[in-house]
């Protein structure tokens, strides 16, 4: 009996299966859970994990305490804490504004009826496309100050007194050099959103304009940068977070210096909490900026939802 | 026998699995006699090509499979410390100067060969106790040691008719001159560990110190490091580029080989890549003693142990491998003899090692008078002694005097941020 019950048993079992995902309730949530699972265990756990790491005094293999906020208050201390917070907002501020008003230039350009246009469209893509540890080591050589080519080509112009300027040695220079190469490996993302955004924009609004005796300035101001604003605001939003938390460049190009003058909350947050091995400092720096990132992620996504509906 | 059905199969291999998950034990077949070992990519590449033949041996004479896995020495820490973290990676790891004191809870005591090690090349040179020697316990074996010496260009210093420095002083002297010629000095005043490597001597040789022997007090405010403040502001202005300031611990080799410097503080690495690439600048690039100062010659030089994870599960064939990687003197010297004198004996009776007489330009590397110390000196190695050299506090003070900060203010900075550091 037990023999013919078992072989018996998946038969019915099959089609009881069947039924069961023919309930839209049971089919939905086995759809999601995968995906539910694979940001539960990539995203929601190691946030979860950071928060708890900030609000500990956990050193890298010793047993931690909870301390509250006292990671958050202790870190105003640090001048190099201080400085860091300064430069995150210097660095995003003045990349974000370049990579606006440069991409939308550029997005602008690339919607005319240019020679080669998709083969310029894809060549604007490749500092996008490049690893950019990768294409930062090669900005490394040309700031680098022995065999620097910016200074060496300017030098030979006559354009600047040799030695020329010391890019990574200097803080303002060093804070110029990181955005520059911030802004030359983000200005296709902004570039192609935007021109994806334009070429929606229907013909016919340019046309009615231009009937009405309306000239390029004003039919950018009165029918573009209206109907490009929800592209711009979310373009503007990633780009935001992006550049806050990026860490790449400045660890290769100027780990951080001259003096901390171009440390990020993420490389300083690498310093004190993996090279220190105070693990609840540094994520209590990587998490300084997260309530501050929310207020903006929900400000601009309201300002979106206005827009569209 | 009767073949089990795809039903049976599958659950006696799922409970299988379940029993070997929950006991986190290897069934004994698949527990292998292998051992994986991470370490540096070594400036001297010729000696990771050696360990990896040394590894192949090991295996052959022991049965004991390694795997040898190169990191670079920048992302050591990040690496060590998600290993730490996860309670996964490899068996042994080489660590750095400071490093067992970082990771003191979760290395294995050692304590047994290193005596093993004593006995036959003598007591481990005092940088190496004073890192690896962690409150009574060897938490790491001492294995070779890079030592700063001075590294300067022959033809230049005969073409200007230039004497030797012996000093600090002196080599403000000579370097005026040098900058004359076209050829500063090269001393990363920089967010790198050169720079440390070199403020630290200077430092000393004038009689400062960053914390006192207690741990506790801060002494940088002090004259001894306005004297070398002073020194390091004129050295900055008449003698060197401000080039110096954006520096990696690479930059002041590269300054070298290609041409451009004169002098710099460093291990014979720059040497030994101009001589083993052929380049032109080999032939006139020698070495000579650490510079003095009004308190003596004090030098910094980079101890390296090898450590064995306590999560480790093969603790007993790892410590086989440090066994005959470093107790076996055949293949010790082996080993030291392919690091071309960058790797030099870390036990005080292999001091005067055959590696020292390979080159005529490795004379200075006796380094008799010389008192080598690690970062932090004369503080005992701690977690946050340690924090002060990772966050740049010594050459972030000199770049900031350098730059134009009043020393004073300068100094006054430096004392804030150790003070913090220690009290936190």
């Amino acid at each position: 009996m037990a023999v013919s019950s078992a072989r018996i048993g998946p038969v019915l079992a099959r089609p009881r299966l069947r039924e069961l995902f023919d309930h839209e309730r049971v089919l939905g949530p086995a759809f999601v859970s995968p995906a539910l699972l694979l940001i539960g265990l990539l995203v929601a756990y190691p946030f979860g994990m950071a928060l708890y790491l900030a609000l500990s005094d956990a050193y890298i293999g010793r047993p931690s305490q909870f301390v509250g906020l006292r990671n958050f208050v202790t870190l105003w201390d640090s001048d190099a804490f201080r400085q860091t917070f300064q430069n995150a907002f210097v660095f995003t501020g003045t990349a974000v504004t370049l990579k606006l008003v440069l991409g939308l230039a550029l997005a602008l350009l690339l919607n005319e009826q240019l020679w080669c246009k998709r083969l310029i469209r894809g060549a604007v893509l490749l500092p996008w496309v490049i690893p950019t540890a990768l294409s930062t080591l090669g900005w490394w050589w040309m700031f680098n100050s022995l065999y620097s080519v910016v200074n060496w080509t300017g030098i030979h112009l006559g354009l600047l007194e040799p030695p020329g300027p010391n890019w990574l040695g200097q803080r303002h220079y060093a804070m110029a050099a990181v955005i520059t190469v911030n802004v030359w490996r983000g200005l296709p993302f902004f570039a192609i959103t935007l021109l994806a955004g334009l070429v929606s924009i229907p013909r016919e609004l340019y046309e009615a304009a231009e009937a009405d005796g309306a000239g390029p300035v004003a039919r950018f101001r009165y029918v573009t940068l209206p109907l490009l604003k929800p592209v711009l605001a979310i373009v503007v939003l990633f780009s935001t977070i992006f550049t806050f938390s990026d860490f790449n460049i400045v660890y290769v190009l100027t780990h951080g210096g001259p003096i901390n003058s171009t440390h990020l909350f993420a490389t300083l947050a690498r310093q004190v909490g993996l090279e220190s091995g105070q693990l609840g400092q540094g994520a209590a720096i990587s998490l300084y900026l997260f309530p501050v990132l929310v207020f903006v992620v929900w400000a601009q996504l309201r300002f979106v939802r206005r827009q569209v509906y | 026998m009767e073949s089990p059905t795809r039903r049976q199969f599958l659950a006696t291999t799922a409970s299988g699995l379940a029993g070997i998950l929950a006991s986190r034990t290897p069934p004994a077949v698949a527990q292998p006699r292998e051992i994986s070992y991470l370490c540096w990519n070594n400036f001297a590449p010729a000696s990771d090509r050696k360990l990896a033949e040394i590894g192949q041996r090991f295996t052959r004479d022991t049965g004991i499979r390694i795997r040898i896995d190169h990191i670079a020495h920048t992302q050591q820490a990040a690496k060590y410390a998600s290993e730490v973290q996860s309670q996964a990676g490899h068996d042994l790891v080489e660590m750095r100067m400071h490093f067992p004191w970082l990771y003191e809870p979760q290395l294995v005591d050692v304590s047994d060969l290193v005596a093993e090690l004593e006995k036959k090349y003598g007591k481990p040179i005092s940088s190496a106790v004073e890192t690896a020697y962690v409150r009574g316990v060897w938490r790491a074996v001492p294995q070779y040691h890079a030592q700063f010496v001075c590294a300067y260009r022959e033809d230049l210093f005969r073409r200007a008719g230039l004497k030797i420095p012996d000093t600090w002083e002196e080599l403000y002297t000579v370097g005026k001159e040098l900058k004359k010629l076209g050829h500063p000095v090269g001393i990363p005043i920089s967010q790198n560990y050169d720079s440390i490597s070199t403020a630290g001597p200077v430092l000393w040789s004038f009689g400062g110190m960053e914390v006192d022997r207690d741990g506790k007090t801060v002494r940088i405010n002090s004259p001894a490091t306005e004297q070398m403040l002073e020194w390091y502001r004129k050295m900055f202005r008449d003698c060197m580029e401000p080039e110096v300031l954006s520096w990696t611990d690479a930059s002041n080799n590269d300054a070298l080989n290609a041409g451009k410097a004169s002098w710099i503080h460093n291990p014979v690495s720059a040497y030994i890549v101009a001589r083993n690439r052929r380049l032109p600048v080999a032939d006139v690039i020698n070495h000579h003693r650490s510079l003095a100062g009004p308190h003596g010659r004090h030098e910094t030089d980079v101890p390296r142990h090898i450590a064995i994870w306590k999560f480790s599960k093969n603790i007993e064939p790892a410590k086989e491998w440090i066994r005959y990687l470093l107790g076996r003197r055949e293949v010790y010297d082996e080993y030291i003899m392919s690091g071309d004198a960058f790797n030099l004996p870390a036990y005080t009776g292999l001091q005067d090692h055959p590696v020292l007489r390979t080159d005529p330009k490795f004379a200075a590397l006796r380094a008799e008078g010389v008192q080598f110390h690690a970062y932090g000196w004369p503080a005992p190695p701690s977690d946050k002694v340690q924090r002060i050299t990772n966050e740049f506090i010594l050459p972030n003070m000199i770049a900031k005097a350098v730059t134009g900060t009043p020393v004073k203010e300068a100094m006054a900075w430096a004392e804030r941020e150790m003070k913090r550091i220690l009290s936190g």
